[in-house]
């Protein structure tokens, strides 16, 4: 069955309660302790150690009384393409898609090459970069038991292991719903089956459009550029840029054949003004 | 919680917060619901999926602003204007509801000729003596007929009856005062107001949800009473989703004040004896403070069971069941004014435990002076913290520190059994996860052993002062051999003793009512009896939540596991309820007797129609529509007579000990009687100071919890530095950036933080009159080596109290802001704070998508 | 999406919002060995072309197929180990080898890099049985075939290191997802051009060089006029290549000391010229082209790592 969540921005409270438990659960090190006097956003972004990360976005008047300002939180993750830029580009098949049908880093088989990490059109997946296997382990039970050490080693390359949300394959196989969906107090994310959550949301913006609010869904269907519908969707009261989501992500591997074709004319060119060049002694 | 206590009877929120759901309208206020009480909130939310609006009156736009349907700013400490001129607002309109008011209220009785208004005295009360700066109470109290009786007018017209005593009182309470004082936009005001009137009556209910930036003032209780007073008269309390919900702090606080920590309660609200009352004895004791009507009137029944309950078979009718072993109060053994005599030198010692005055008390500076002049001092907690360091703070000279200091390593929640009493008066049981690290032990532990080894050193002593050692009742030990064997006592003996049992028998106490004042019950804490009916039952242990949406098998809640209290008022006078809507709990005819889907707040069997008896004592006292059971005349108290309250018996507005204007609806500027320490280590800023022109406020933030959460990577990777919040005028006018580091001053100190510029944080603009701006600081931070760092705010705030519960406040005061770090800011452990994120302007391109220069660009390849 | 009305504090058409100008993008970890290896693909694949059209029965071009197919093969062997000290340990080079994927660029790289090596090695022990070095029977293993096989795995090695590059999320690269590869192949044949110039001039086979000139002189001219249309088909996208800093870089390296120069100075190879100066000047002209070959390179990926960083560029994706 396919898995994944619908994260409804209207019911998030930034609590970053998702935030916590995913690092909890997947035993990843904190990204550092800087201020960033950005709302109330000190992680900023998705990384090889972050996998939720919650957005704030201030949008204040200074006129109007206030009565239409609005502080939008919305709590990101990888979105678990139906076609993912990720899965195809890396090299080794150390990205897979399990049987949950999400998208999962396999850590032993990673090689460090970082293709994955230009080829994912939202930013999401990155390397992590400094391994401290003393200090806080990445989280070893998504993997059999007889693999861990690989695992340990595969981690402690110098180049790193590229990491992102597993969608708690670990706990997906245990039966139990993913950490992050789990804290959430206001049920803003909400995991299942796909097909559910998308029918569950198509409802959602009806119910919020009769209310006065704009709402639309970001992913539930095809977004477009090849990428495909997200099992990880999300309901957007506002652009996704503001967000810091694509409008228009696009697949990359769509752009392969026009690649080598244009690197075959080049070569045939030469190749002409070679053959030319060098046919008489 | 007094401001509750004095209007409906029982310290303790009214309602239970799953009943938010039934709502139709929920004014939060005085609260960060959604980043103080997360997990809570979710009821909130559900309540809005269903339709019901929420209002957030704030200081600040928060995140519980940004769910909310209505969010008002207003400038911090002025709530009694704003909710007293909703009070105006529904009686000018008369938009109040009139039946309930006039049965369950106090409304109809007619206050006594010689009581003085605060309008008739510019400010102050009746009965002021402005030498001592306290109250005489004697005026303010009811008309008595010639038999004695309370002379009551039905009809509410008389002018001395409390409906028009609240009239006059706020008449001057207007939309226009509330734009001049709070700086709350008047049509917001009044769309508020409106909404709660319309969402009020026969058939809609709402819910207020309160904490501490209520109670954090000079006059906190006032503000509470404030909302109790406008809860009565839209008719919202004891009703499904209707109520007060105070949200309290720590996961057990409300555990803490009923089994009290508190120093002027014995456990269940008993008073504790004072010296500078008629309480020397137990008779004299029980006749102070057991009531001739209502429920107190079983005062005796209660004191004795605990006295039973601390010395066992010592206790005996003829020594007066051990009363006089009990300490007597002398005065205010608050922690903050303790504070001040452990620094005077009167207090020499002192146990802190599970507390860290050093970094979240006010004038914490004070506070780690006066450990420096103990001669020795216990700290139990789970971490290193200031207060146990103090000695080693900046600026300290440990050689000239005398204190002897002993650190006890404290199991946490996680590490022991134990039950927490949350928001909700619903006893939860936890069981422990883990074993307690290393050397560390539950609390429980060390008092165990505290116990059983002053018992070892005095055995055998004759000497009567020892008699309260040796005669306290000690047998905690456990039956399970793991923790008997690490000397871990049984929480479910103490749980027991604290459910009370019969002494001859030693069987459980299956009710409060079966209570006796002869000796035959033991019982430590009266209103958690049936929590442990019997040896084998602990209710705090339910977890059926199946069934009525009550879910009474889920927990047990005091008192007797009620969920809403007095909800004999979901029903209307004669017993039906007020509407099919809002059905709770109602009379059977047939039955004969109160059912519904909770427990009856209500002597089971006393029928509606049951007549008042003005000369009986007790209950009888009390009609079958008296619904606030607790009360001497079961009526919620819109007037709180006697001097129940020291410094009002309706609220009046009164500005903080610091502010930025002058009060503009009375001569008196700030509370009258509230509790001042002018001295030259607790220095005031003035009331209106121009060198502290800003409004200054404090509040937790959702990523820590207290001060203690600065160590864990990931809650300080989230809010990684003490900060305060300005707004963009204020940071334009100082030339300050968000993310730069600024300094705030008030008279007694000063402290560093990192700006967070953002247009949550409203200028405001008082009436015609002046501009005004507000910054805000977490309290969760500490000058300790931690992951997340940053000077406390308690460096900030001189002591003043609210002459009531000795509550600090720290929610409003004056400060001044420049930009920079403070000075004398030596290099150091305690003091280098994570510097700033790297903002690079490497690493981005020219060309039109380039917006504000380079903010929060990392450098090529540089990792977070 | 639907268009929805601005919320407070952003006017009608105001230009999209950033959040607190952060990237959405990761930028590529690549440093000097990607570089590196994407350079040497390119002149592999240079080479591979060079080593299939220079067999007529001349003694002067038998050399340099020669000196194309040893150094074509030197540089396969040598690739591995840049992409090792790019991963960190060599083991994990194996793991490229476990499957072979047609949608990754990078994964038909690798095997195209087997396959070449094998190929070059091949023809390499053929040039030694010709020239008596090894026993003559081992030709036997290298076929003829060997030799188009080169030229076609060559192609396709220096094709696919731009079609790496291009077939990415990342916006510069992926707005030049025609453009990169084309140069990267005209770009690789140019250096592989000058390389082998070089080396003949070095081992004194000096007039060989006034045809491979004239090849070099074709790809460049290919390279500029691709540039030339790069620039203007990527507009903003190409910013971080081609304009600030870096952009002058690229400028100055490649387009201007990397190919004008080495053109006029192939150019002018056309007139007789006295034989030393003529090798000077061809030697001057090569080590030119390399340069501005590895620094277009290079280019390629700094750009990619600032057009990362880019709070906008990202929003709206190249098709
Ligand atoms: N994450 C987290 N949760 C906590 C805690 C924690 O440390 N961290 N602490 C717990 C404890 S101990 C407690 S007591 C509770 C406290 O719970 P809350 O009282 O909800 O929390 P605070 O942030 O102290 O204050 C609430 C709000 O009061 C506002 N305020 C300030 N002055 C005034 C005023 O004059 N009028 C009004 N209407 N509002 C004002 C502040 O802007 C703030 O938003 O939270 C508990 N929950
Ligand atoms: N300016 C300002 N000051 C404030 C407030 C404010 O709003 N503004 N809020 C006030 C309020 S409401 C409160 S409640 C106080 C809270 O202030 P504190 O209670 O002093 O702060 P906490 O961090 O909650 O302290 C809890 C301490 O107990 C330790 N601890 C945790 N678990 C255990 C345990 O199981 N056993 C023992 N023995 N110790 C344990 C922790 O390590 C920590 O040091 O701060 C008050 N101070
Ligand atoms: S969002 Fe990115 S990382 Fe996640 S599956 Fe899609 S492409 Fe892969
Ligand atoms: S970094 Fe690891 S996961 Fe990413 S593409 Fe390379 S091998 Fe695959
Ligand atoms: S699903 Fe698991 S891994 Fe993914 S974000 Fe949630 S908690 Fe983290
Ligand atoms: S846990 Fe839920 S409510 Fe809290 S930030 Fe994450 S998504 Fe939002
Ligand atoms: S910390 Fe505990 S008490 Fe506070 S909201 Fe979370 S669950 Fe509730
Ligand atoms: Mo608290």
């Amino acid at each position: 069955m396919a898995t994944g969540f619908f994260t409804d921005t209207t019911l998030c409270i930034g609590c970053k309660a998702c935030e916590v438990a995913c690092k909890q659960w997947n035993e990843l090190p904190s990204d550092g302790f800087d201020f960033t006097g950005d709302s109330y956003d000190n992680t900023s972004e998705l990384s090889g150690t972050t996998w939720r990360h919650v957005a704030f976005v201030e949008q204040m008047s200074v006129d109007d009384g206030g009565l239409r300002d609005r502080w939008l939180m919305s709590s990101d993750v990888c979105k678990h393409c139906t076609n993912a830029g990720c899965l195809e580009a890396c090299p080794t098949g150390a990205i897979i898609r399990n049987e949950f049908d999400s998208v999962f880093i396999q850590p032993d088989i990673c090689n460090g090459c970082g293709y994955c990490v230009v080829s994912c059109p939202f930013g999401v997946v990155d390397m992590i970069e400094k391994f401290d296997p003393e200090g806080v382990r990445y989280n070893l039970a998504s993997l059999v038991e007889d693999r861990r050490e690989e695992h340990k080693t595969a981690l402690q390359g110098n180049g790193g292991v590229a990491g992102k949300c597993t969608l708690c394959y670990d706990r997906q196989k245990l039966g139990f719903v993913p950490a992050c969906a789990k804290a959430c107090p206001t049920d803003s994310i909400q995991f299942g089956d796909v097909e559910e959550l998308r029918a569950r949301a198509r409802k959602r913006v009806e119910t919020l459009t009769e209310r006065g609010m704009q709402a639309q869904l970001y992913g539930a269907d095809d977004i477009g550029g090849g990428v495909g519908p997200l099992n990880a969707f999300f309901l957007l009261t506002d652009r996704p840029e503001a967000y810091n989501l694509p409008a228009q992500p696009v697949l990359p591997s769509t752009r392969q054949p026009d690649g080598y074709a244009a690197a075959a004319v080049a070569v045939l060119g030469l190749a002409v003004a070679g053959w030319m060049i060098f046919r008489n002694a | 919680m007094p401001g509750l206590g004095t209007s409906f009877g029982r310290g303790g929120a009214t309602v239970w917060l799953p009943d938010l759901v039934n709502a139709d309208c929920i004014l939060i206020e005085g609260s960060n619901f959604a980043e103080a009480h997360p997990v809570g909130f979710r009821f909130v939310m559900e309540a809005k999926e269903r339709g019901a609006t929420i209002i957030h009156v704030d200081p600040r736009f928060t995140r519980t602003s940004a769910v909310a349907d209505i969010y008002a700013p207003m400038r911090s400490g002025t709530d009694i204007v704003f909710l007293g001129a909703i009070i105006n607002y529904l009686l000018t309109n008369e938009r109040y509801f009139k039946e309930y008011v006039s049965a369950y209220t106090n409304a109809p009785f007619i206050v006594g000729a010689d009581f003085k208004d605060t309008e008739d005295l510019d400010g102050i009360f009746s009965g002021y003596d402005p030498d001592e700066l306290v109250y005489d109470f004697s005026t303010w109290t009811w008309e008595r007929d010639e038999k004695g009786h309370i002379a009551t007018d039905p009809s509410m017209q008389h002018e001395r009856c409390v409906l028009n005593v609240l009239r006059k009182h706020y008449a001057r309470y207007t939309p226009e005062m509330v734009e001049r004082v709070c700086g709350t936009p008047r049509h917001l005001f009044e769309q508020i107001a409106e909404l709660l009137a319309k969402n009020s009556g026969r058939d809609r209910t709402t819910a207020f949800a309160y904490a501490v930036g209520w109670t954090q003032h000079t006059n906190g209780v006032q503000f509470v009473r404030t909302a109790a007073i406008l809860q009565l008269l839209l008719g919202n309390i004891g009703r499904p989703g209707g109520g007060i919900i105070a949200l309290r702090g720590h996961a057990d606080i409300q555990g803490a004040t009923d089994i009290a920590t508190l120093y002027d309660l014995l456990p269940g609200y008993l008073p504790m004896p004072s010296a500078n009352r008629n309480e020397q004895t137990l008779t004299d004791y029980l006749k102070t403070n057991t009531k001739k009507t209502g429920w107190w009137v079983n005062t005796p029944k209660y004191m004795v069971s605990l006295l039973k309950a601390f010395y066992g078979d010592a206790a005996t009718k003829e020594n007066d069941y051990c009363f006089e072993y009990l300490p007597q109060l002398i005065g205010d053994h608050s922690q903050l004014v303790t504070t001040i005599a452990m620094k005077d030198g009167t207090v020499q010692g002192y146990f802190c435990i599970g507390q860290n005055p050093g970094a979240s008390g006010q004038n914490a500076e004070m506070t780690k002076a006066a450990l420096e002049s103990l001669q020795w001092f216990v700290n139990i907690d789970s971490y290193d913290n200031e207060t146990v360091s103090f000695w080693r703070r900046e600026g300290a000279n440990p050689s000239k520190i005398a204190t002897e200091v002993f650190f006890l390593p404290a199991a946490t929640v996680l590490e022991k059994d134990g039950t927490m009493t949350q928001t909700s008066r619903l006893l939860q049981f936890h069981d422990k996860a883990v074993e307690p690290a290393g050397e560390a032990r539950s609390d429980a532990w060390y008092f165990n052993w505290f116990a059983k080894r002053l018992k070892e050193l005095y055995a055998g002593s004759t000497d009567p002062k020892d008699r309260p050692i040796l005669d306290m009742t000690w047998n905690y030990d456990n039956d399970d051999p793991h923790e008997r064997e690490k000397g871990e006592p049984s929480v479910n003996k103490v749980m027991q003793e604290i459910n009370g049992y019969y002494t001859a028998t030693g069987e459980q106490v299956a009710s409060f009512a079966d209570l006796k004042d002869d000796g035959s019950t033991a019982s430590g804490g009266w209103i958690y009896t049936g929590v442990f009916p019997d040896k084998q039952t602990n209710r705090a242990r339910n977890r059926d939540g199946s069934g009525e949406y009550t879910a009474l098998n889920w927990g047990w809640a005091w008192p007797a596991n009620r969920r809403t209290l007095y909800n004999r008022a979901s029903a209307d006078p004669q017993g039906k309820p007020w509407s099919e809507r809002k059905k709770y709990v109602w009379w059977d005819e047939t039955a004969k007797k109160w059912t519904g889907v909770d427990v009856p707040d209500f002597p089971a069997t006393k029928a509606p129609d049951t007549p008042a008896n003005p000369d009986a004592t007790g209950m009888d006292f009390h009609s079958g529509a008296d619904p606030f059971i607790m009360m001497l005349d079961g009526k919620g108290q819109m007037f709180v007579p006697g001097g129940a309250l020291k410094d009002a018996p309706i609220p009046a507005h009164y500005e903080p000990q610091q502010s930025v204007v002058e009060n503009a609806l009375y001569k008196q500027q700030s509370s009258p009687v509230f509790g001042r320490y002018d001295r030259d280590d607790n220095r005031y800023n003035k009331p209106v100071d121009e060198n502290y022109p800003y409004v200054l406020t404090t509040y937790r933030i959702t990523e820590m919890s207290g001060i203690m959460t600065r160590y864990v990577p990931w809650l300080a990777e989230l809010q990684p530095s003490a900060f305060c919040e300005i707004d963009p005028e204020l940071a334009v006018k100082k030339g300050i950036k968000s993310g730069d580091w600024v300094t705030l001053s008030t008279a007694l100190g000063e402290m560093e933080a990192r700006a967070l510029v953002s247009g949550r944080m409203r200028p405001l603009r008082l009436g015609k009159g002046k501009r005004v701006h507000q910054i805000g600081v977490p309290y969760n931070y500490g000058s300790m080596v931690a992951l997340a760092r940053g000077d406390s705010v308690g460096t900030l705030i001189a002591i003043s109290l609210d002459p009531n519960v000795s509550i600090h406040e720290s929610k409003t005061l004056t400060c001044n802001i420049r930009p920079g770090r403070r000075p004398q800011y030596r290099e150091g452990p305690t003091d280098e704070p994570v510097p700033a994120k790297e903002r690079s302007v490497f690493g981005q391109p020219e060309g039109q998508w380039m917006g504000p220069k380079a903010n929060g660009q990392r450098q090529e390849g540089e990792k977070k | 999406m639907r268009e929805l009305t601005e919320p407070p504090g952003r006017e009608e058409g105001a230009p999209t919002p950033t959040y607190y100008e952060r990237p959405l993008l990761k930028p590529p970890h690549w440093g000097w060995s990607v570089t590196t290896y994407l350079f040497t693909g390119g002149i592999m694949g240079g080479l591979g072309l060079i080593q299939l059209l220079a067999d007529r029965h001349d003694e002067d071009e038998r050399k340099l197929r020669r000196t194309a197919r040893i150094t074509s093969f030197l540089l396969a062997a040598a690739n591995p180990a840049l992409l090792i000290s790019h991963l960190g340990r060599p083991e994990r080079f194996l793991n490229m080898l476990r499957i072979m994927k047609f949608k990754s660029p990078m994964s038909l790289g690798v095997w195209g890099l087997v396959f070449y090596s094998g190929a070059a090695g091949g023809n390499v022990v053929r040039e030694l049985a010709n020239s008596g070095v090894v026993p003559r029977w081992l030709r036997f293993f290298a076929p003829g075939i060997l030799t188009p096989a080169q030229a076609l795995l060559g192609a396709f090695t220096a094709g696919y290191t731009g079609v790496l590059l291009s077939a990415t999320a990342n916006p510069f690269w992926s707005s030049g997802k025609r453009h990169i590869p084309a140069a990267s192949v005209a770009s690789g044949l140019s250096s592989a051009c000058a390389l082998s110039t070089l080396l003949s001039v070095l081992e004194g086979n000096g007039r060989v060089t006034h045809k491979i000139e004239r090849l070099e002189l074709v790809a460049a001219t290919a390279e500029l006029a691709i540039l030339a249309h790069f620039e203007r088909h990527a507009g903003n996208y190409g910013t971080p290549f081609f304009t600030g800093a870096r952009g002058k870089r690229m400028r100055t390296y490649t387009i201007q000391a990397g190919i004008l120069a080495p053109m006029a100075l192939n150019l002018l190879g056309m007139l007789p010229l006295p034989k030393p100066v003529d090798a000077t000047r061809s030697v001057i002209a090569s080590v030119l082209t390399l340069v501005g070959g590895y620094i277009f390179r290079e280019s390629l990926i700094e750009a990619g790592k600032l057009s990362a960083r880019d709070p906008r560029a990202a929003f709206v994706q190249p098709t």
